[in-house]
């Protein structure tokens, strides 16, 4: 493009962009158009038609004007984005506060062989930096001038394979972890395009929805309908979960490079993330009640100021061994699990507290089923039943510490097991409620960095006395790892394994 | 590492200055004043008409419950606040009900504010904010200092604050 550009540097998005954004305006107008249709009276398929060429100019002209705007410049130490129509916005990123850049390319990005370059700095605001699209070289390019740490040494990108790989996902493997993707949300889906339908007048659900509808409806629900209907939401959850998992994971690879770990994946849209490790927090373990009997697991972890769509939480391998995640973890500098014998949990006593709210639930359902009615009774189980759960949950609420690092395990059926070494603490807090102090039990809260979903590391209901010298005890960890971390100068210890016996 | 017990010893702990009951106390009659009169205008509305009480009752039962507490509960909230500063980190306690004691590292410290509110600042008193990188307790906050003491604390925090993130 020839465009007299203000400044020598600055230069506009690549002209494929137009075309994206011209798919993304339309389409908004033409459903606004749908819905004029379906209830203008004089509505019919010219007036729609005419309002859809309409419709089309109008997006390419914004898709135009916005292009146009949009100015972008890499400074010698700063990323210049300019932009809007009216009033003109110019966001100033310096190098070194950028945390990642994330380069993804979507089915139209990969037909034109451009990629979205989105530039992390770790703040709140969305869009902090986001070039959607540029051509992939220069999106490349890009990266390597601005990501934190990584320099002309990235060259390797071009080819992958040298760098080792640590974790890839085959299509058989791919398809497991598929079956444990299973997801309702497809039924909040379709009755959000329901609704959505009814609101343009397509679909009148009162209309649709009779009393003789629903007697004659009354008359088909059978034992075997509902057993029939309850396996087809099944299948349908299956399949859900399978889709996602395949769009998402296809020809997952993770890769370690200079700054940290590389992961690709995706069937359609092509993402590739770093995973810098001199920035992560804390790593993660999940499983669920099912993959974990089976021995599958997910590592992830919680990183500062990268991708913001997951929260900061990073997944490094979302379905594999124990024996695959070690290596990546000691890879990544963590120290492996202890083994069992090295957990421990709250004293006995903490059993009251969390059994107590459930078991008075229980006993006023019970009285109520008695005094009152007796459906209440349904209640009472329930609570009873909740109460066991949470009892159960106490079991596995434990936590370990070795020379390194801090583990704690928490979640009754999705299990997630936080690894975090002791020079990651931000903070630590102890806490006790009016019955923990009762109790004298106390929940010692350590926090981290980054990560919103996980909110601080917490080890519930320990003696009061022990979660006081455990916070004392973090701290001194914490400045004793500070204080042997830094003559190395910020540099990450090299993959420091533990010993073989680090697990059991 | 502190030897020191200290979970039930307030004692150990530097106290907040006696002028924040002072001013917990007025953050208190005022918002029972602001409950009082907005209940008066309720009772002028005829809004508890359909109640078998006369319609005076609720605006001075919410006087007098709001002045009780102006008077008892700020001296147990004063009570349950106090700090130590150690060479590395700074210790603060809050709450009677539920009882929270915090650790802030001063190498975690990523900015620290000194805030003054209107009530505070006829007493001469600030607010000490600590800023960190984490997400549970992002920011914890120290009232009640004597606001030249707490301008002191930010400065020997902020000598002793490390720049490095991770």
């Amino acid at each position: 493009m020839s465009a007299p550009a203000p400044a020598p540097e600055e230069k506009r998005l690549h002209p494929a962009s137009l075309v994206v954004r011209w798919l993304k305006i339309v389409p908004q107008m033409l459903a606004g158009g749908i819905g004029l249709a379906a209830t203008s009276e004089y509505g019919g398929v010219q007036r729609f038609i005419l309002f859809a060429m309409f419709a089309g100019l109008i997006g390419a002209l914004f898709a135009l004007v916005s292009w146009w705007r949009f100015l972008y410049a890499i400074g010698p130490g700063e990323i210049v984005i300019e932009k809007g129509v009216l009033r003109r916005r110019r966001r100033v990123i310096p190098f070194d506060r950028v945390q990642d850049v994330a380069i993804e390319r979507g089915l139209i990005a990969r037909l034109f062989g451009t990629a979205r370059v989105r530039v992390e700095t770790g703040g709140a605001a969305r869009d902090e930096g986001e070039l959607d699209m540029v051509a992939l070289g220069e999106a490349h390019a890009l990266r390597d001038r601005v990501r934190p740490g990584a320099r002309a040494a990235e060259a390797a990108r071009e080819a992958p394979a040298a760098e080792p790989v640590l974790f890839a996902m085959d299509g058989q493997r791919l398809l497991l972890s598929g079956l444990f993707g299973f997801s309702l949300v497809f039924l909040a889906a379709l009755a959000a395009l329901v609704q959505q339908l009814d609101q343009f007048g397509i679909v009148d659900w009162d209309e649709w929805v009779t009393v003789e509808r629903a007697e004659a409806a009354g008359r088909l629900v059978t034992l075997w309908a509902t057993l029939m209907l309850a396996t087809l939401i099944v299948l349908a959850g299956l399949a859900a979960g399978m889709v996602r998992t395949v769009l998402q994971d296809f020809g997952f690879r993770l890769t370690r490079t200079q700054a940290g770990l590389r992961r690709r994946r995706g069937l359609f849209t092509l993402s590739e993330v770093v995973i810098p490790l001199g920035r992560t927090q804390a790593a993660l373990i999940e499983s669920g009640p099912v993959s974990r009997a089976l021995g599958w697991y997910r590592l992830s972890f919680q990183t500062l100021g990268a991708d913001r769509k997951e929260g900061g939480v990073q997944v490094a391998a979302p379905f594999a061994r124990m024996a695959e995640i070690l290596p990546i973890l000691a890879e990544a500098g963590f120290p492996a699990p202890p083994p069992p014998a090295a957990w421990r949990g709250g004293p006995r006593r903490a059993l009251i507290r969390w059994g107590a709210p459930w078991a008075a639930l229980a006993l006023a359902a019970a009285a109520g089923a008695w005094l009152i009615d007796l459906r209440a009774a349904i209640g009472a189980i329930a609570f009873v039943l909740l109460g066991i759960a949470a009892l159960l949950h106490w079991r596995v609420h434990r936590h370990a510490q070795d020379a390194d690092a801090l583990y704690v395990s928490h979640g009754l059926l999705r299990r997630r097991l936080a690894v975090m070494p002791y020079e990651k603490t931000q903070i630590l807090a102890v806490s006790r409620g009016p019955l923990q102090r009762g109790l004298r039990l106390a929940t010692l809260i350590v926090d981290t960095a980054g990560a919103q979903p996980m909110r601080g590391i917490r080890m519930i209901d320990l003696d009061q006395d022990e979660a006081d010298a455990g916070a004392d005890g973090l701290h001194a960890a914490f400045l004793a790892a500070r204080a042997a971390r830094k003559p190395r100068a910020r540099r990450k210890r090299p993959a420091k394994r533990k010993p073989p016996a680090g697990h059991g | 590492m502190q030897p020191d017990r200290i979970q039930d010893e307030p004692s150990a702990m530097t106290p907040l200055d006696p002028a924040h009951v002072a001013v917990l106390r007025i953050r208190f009659g005022l918002a029972t004043a602001a409950a009082a009169a907005l209940a008066l205008l309720a009772a002028r509305a005829d809004v508890f008409r359909a109640l078998p009480i006369p319609a005076w009752l609720p605006p001075a039962t919410i006087l007098l419950l709001g002045l009780a507490a102006a008077l008892l509960l700020p001296v147990r909230r004063y009570r349950g606040w106090g700090y130590k500063e150690g060479k590395e980190e700074i210790e603060i306690r809050r709450g009677r009900l539920v009882r929270v004691r915090t650790i802030v590292p001063f190498g975690r410290v990523q900015h620290i504010d000194v805030a003054q509110g209107p009530i505070q600042r006829p007493f001469g008193l600030g607010t000490l904010i600590l800023h960190t990188a984490g997400t549970h307790g992002a920011s914890v906050p120290l009232p009640g200092l004597a606001y030249a003491e707490a301008e002191q604390l930010r400065d020997r925090i902020r000598a002793k604050m490390r720049q490095d993130l991770v």
